[in-house]
């Protein structure tokens, strides 16, 4: 039995889309990289692969579309019928037969394309021939974009249709609108088929399922016929038309003898014996439904024989079945309100279709290969002894006491229930403890104690080994305190300990002026003595430590005195009486003054043989001489400071500026920027 | 609930802190905070690890051996509750406690014991040492120099100062 779904067709995409998805595609599967460089074949075969690699894509998304819409001639006719009925059929074979021509146009287009591209000579003319097969394709796609769009719309109407099995057990309710045919199916399946006071409230076939003697039955719900000959009947009503036309099912006819439908029983007759071909061969029962607001007893005259007339039809069709001509399952009343013989007729109509169906199936030649399955096989008594099952008497009395036992217990539960439910009473687990005395059962045991386990210290005999702790302790104490410190002798006298303090405290210091010159070497220069312009090393301070050592600083003193550089340069000076101008300011410069100048002077006489400092050789770049010696001057002045300071510059191979800003500012396109 | 011991640095740990790692051969360490975790991790030595307890006891800075330790032994084998030996229990706890700290601090004061001495003779031999900085040897020459003068009768004392000079 092949189900009908037709929600696994493939989506159709429109136009737009499927060209967008079919030149991705192109684009990522293929390799993209060629340069004019390459031998010609390469190029070749290069485009000569994508122009084949979409139209291959093209045709397998085609071919799809094509495969998956159903044919109208090749399916069910119910089916057939239906679908032509929803979706026109012509507009539907030329939206597919649209598809196809665009198939094989596509198909053309690419043979073309790779013949031509097979005498491509150049880069640039094989890809204008791919460029242009594929967009010859994509205009193809184009074209039919309103027939996809219309199989799209179809695809989704067909998905949402219900699937009916068309050779499977069926019962099929009809008549007219608002008889209540739709209620009577949301009684007896779970389908939730709406249900209102207006005509035409469903619109198109539901299906429910109900069950009876184990067996599966489907129930078709129709929209509501009305007497109309056959051309004029819309698409609604053809829908049900065509259910009743190709199903073979079971045919409830619903009549409403009430009226409250807005339609009299003679036009519900009416329309019964319109379409009464309809159920040629079919099972039919016919339904009066609403009972509640018009018992069929209460009819007229006219009104029963009308009824009666439709019953007449209904046994002969039973008859020409072979059935018995009894009228019990044709005639059936009922109320959808008061739920009153809808369970008897659903099974009214069950019954008759099954022996039909059964009926049928005996005829037929498959029922031989199932015949041994219908055969139960019983033992046969070998003699007439009554045997019946054997339960020892043991047992019995055991079931009776058991029934009357479970009453009698009080549970937990119980208990529970009784103080006021789960959230209110907690259960005392305690209650069933085994003590040496009973009130100790709701004690609370302290588990932890200043940092320890107390179950770690319970011991039966733990006040005994207490005691003993106890005695030995007591002993400890009393030795102990017999145990004098013992005082030496040698202690250090008030002198001494001044000392020692003072050596602490210089030892102190130099560990401190160590630390901080240590620290601070690298950025420290080191500044020889006499550029030392804190004047921190005269003979003062020298004759201060000394005399604190405790040693006479004078002969220290003069020792140096006689031997400094002023001194001695005075003396020379006074004898060579040369260069005049070295006596005159020789009282207004200070001694640091004459030290530089008198060793400046050495060195210069000894270079005053050769050139004199502001004159200009040709290769240097000085125009004349003032602009040199202000050069040099410039020079001097620029480095002096940093000089007397004894400071790094750049000739001592120091960086300043281990990052400078025109080197590292801007921002990278990738990764960070703390280094370049 | 138990009070479990770190196994790094054996401080107790309490309930809701540390963490249990359980290892492969189904041997469980506890630690009491992430210091001593990450310690374990770094395949530290709590022996060699001068403020845990296990370096402590092993190097004799703290008591290992005695009565009071014994008290506190787990046992795996569960007691009938009983409220009086519940009761002399905590009690006993109590005692056990204070006797313990008492040992405790009777053993540290045995280990500090010689100490007063030790610094003494660091005192002198660093006074001997380094008088140099607070006194120039001509200077300490002098005194030495100086303080016998007063005259002392004594053949034996001469030959020392020439030593000196």
């Amino acid at each position: 039995m092949v189900q009908y779904n037709f929600k696994k067709t493939t989506v159709v995409p429109s136009g737009k889309d499927f060209i967008d998805i079919i030149l991705s595609r192109t684009q990522r599967q293929t390799p993209t990289v060629v340069h004019k460089g390459y031998a010609i074949s390469r190029l070749r075969e290069f485009y000569m692969r994508k122009v084949k690699f979409t139209q291959q894509n093209f045709h397998e998304k085609l071919s799809a579309i094509i495969d998956d819409f159903p044919r109208l001639d090749d399916i069910h006719p119910f089916y057939g019928d239906l679908l032509r009925l929803l979706y026109d059929k012509d507009h539907y074979k030329l939206a597919l037969g649209q598809v196809n021509t665009a198939r094989n146009i596509i198909g053309k287009i690419a043979k073309d394309y790779v013949r031509l591209l097979k005498y491509g000579d150049s880069l640039y003319r094989c890809k204008s021939l791919k460029v242009a097969a594929l967009g010859r394709m994509c205009t193809v796609i184009k074209g039919i974009s309103t027939s996809l769009a219309y199989l799209e719309q179809v695809r989704q109407h067909m998905a949402r249709l219900p699937s009916i099995d068309p050779n499977t057990r069926t019962l099929l309710i009809c008549g007219y609108p608002n008889v209540g045919k739709s209620s009577f199916v949301n009684k007896i399946t779970r389908a939730d088929v709406d249900v209102q006071p207006y005509a035409f409230t469903t619109k198109s076939l539901f299906v429910g399922h109900t069950d009876y003697k184990y067996l599966r039955y489907q129930v078709i719900d129709t929209p509501g016929i009305l007497d109309r000959p056959i051309e004029e009947r819309n698409i609604i009503e053809m829908c049900s038309i065509t259910a009743l036309a190709h199903i073979k099912a079971a045919v409830l006819f619903f009549l409403d003898l009430s009226g409250s439908c807005g339609y009299s029983i003679e036009q519900q007759a009416a329309l019964f014996h319109s379409i009464k071909r309809l159920f040629m061969n079919k099972p039919l029962v016919i339904v009066c439904n609403k009972i509640d607001l018009q018992p069929l007893e209460g009819l007229s005259e006219e009104d029963m024989k009308l009824v009666m007339d439709m019953k007449a039809e209904a046994i002969k069709s039973v008859i020409a079945q072979g059935g018995d001509s009894n009228d019990e399952g044709v005639l059936l009343t009922m109320s959808t309100m008061t739920d009153e013989g809808v369970i008897a007729v659903k099974n009214a109509a069950c019954e008759r279709l099954l022996n039909q169906r059964v009926e049928i199936k005996m005829k037929s030649k498959k029922i031989n290969d199932v015949l041994n399955r219908f055969h139960v096989a019983i033992p046969k008594p070998r003699d007439t002894k009554e045997r019946p099952p054997c339960i020892p008497p043991a047992i019995l009395e055991a079931r009776a006491k058991a029934n009357v036992e479970t009453e009698k217990r009080k549970l937990e539960k119980d208990l529970e229930e009784e103080n006021g439910g789960a959230g209110v009473y907690s259960a005392s687990l305690k209650k069933h403890y085994i003590l040496d005395d009973e009130e100790w059962k709701e004690d609370i045991m302290p588990e932890i104690l200043d940092g320890h386990n107390v179950y770690d210290f319970i011991d039966p005999d733990i006040l005994q080994r207490l005691e003993e702790l106890e005695r030995e302790e007591g002993f400890r104490l009393e030795t102990e305190a017999d145990d004098d410190f013992e005082m030496d002798g040698k202690e250090l006298t008030e002198e001494e300990q001044a000392l020692l303090a003072e050596i602490r405290r210089k030892k102190k210091l130099l560990i401190q002026e160590h630390r901080i010159k240590k620290s601070t070497a690298e950025s420290r220069p080191i500044v020889p003595r006499k550029f030392d312009k804190d004047n921190k090393y005269t003979t003062e301070r020298m004759g201060r430590e000394l005399s604190a050592l405790g040693m006479n600083p004078t002969s220290a003193i003069n020792r140096v005195r006689s031997r400094s550089i002023s001194r001695r340069g005075r003396k020379r000076e006074r004898s060579l009486g040369r260069e005049g101008e070295a006596m005159d300011i020789d009282n207004d410069q200070s001694n640091k003054k004459l030290r530089a100048m008198s060793r400046s002077r050495s060195a210069s006489r000894s270079r005053s043989k050769s050139r004199p400092p502001g004159e200009v050789t040709p290769g240097e770049g000085f125009k004349d001489s003032t602009q040199k010696q202000k050069a040099i001057k410039i020079a001097k002045k620029s480095v002096k400071v940093r000089n007397k300071n004894a400071r790094k510059g750049e000739a001592d191979r120091v960086i300043p500026n281990l990052k400078p800003k025109h080197l590292f500012s801007g921002k990278r396109s990738i990764g960070k920027t703390s280094r370049r | 609930m138990r009070l479990e011991k770190c196994w790094f640095c054996s401080s107790t740990v309490y309930p809701g802190h540390g963490i249990q790692f359980v290892r492969n051969d189904a041997k469980i360490f506890r630690f009491c905070r992430s210091k001593c975790h990450k310690n374990f991790k770094m395949k530290r030595n709590p022996r060699k690890v001068k403020w845990t307890k296990a370096y402590r006891r092993l190097h004799g800075k703290d008591m290992t051996q005695d009565s009071t330790f014994e008290f506190e032994r787990k046992r795996n084998r569960p007691e009938r509750y009983d409220r009086n030996v519940a009761e002399k229990t905590l009690m006993a706890i109590k005692k056990i406690d204070k006797i313990r700290v008492a040992r405790e601090a009777r053993h540290h004061k045995m280990r500090m014991k010689g100490k007063p001495a030790i610094e003494r003779q660091a005192a002198l031999t660093e006074l001997e040492k380094s008088i140099n900085l607070v006194k120039a040897p001509a200077s300490l020459l002098q005194e030495s120099q100086i303080t016998p003068k007063i005259k002392v009768k004594i053949a034996e004392s001469q030959p020392v100062e020439r030593m000196e000079e």
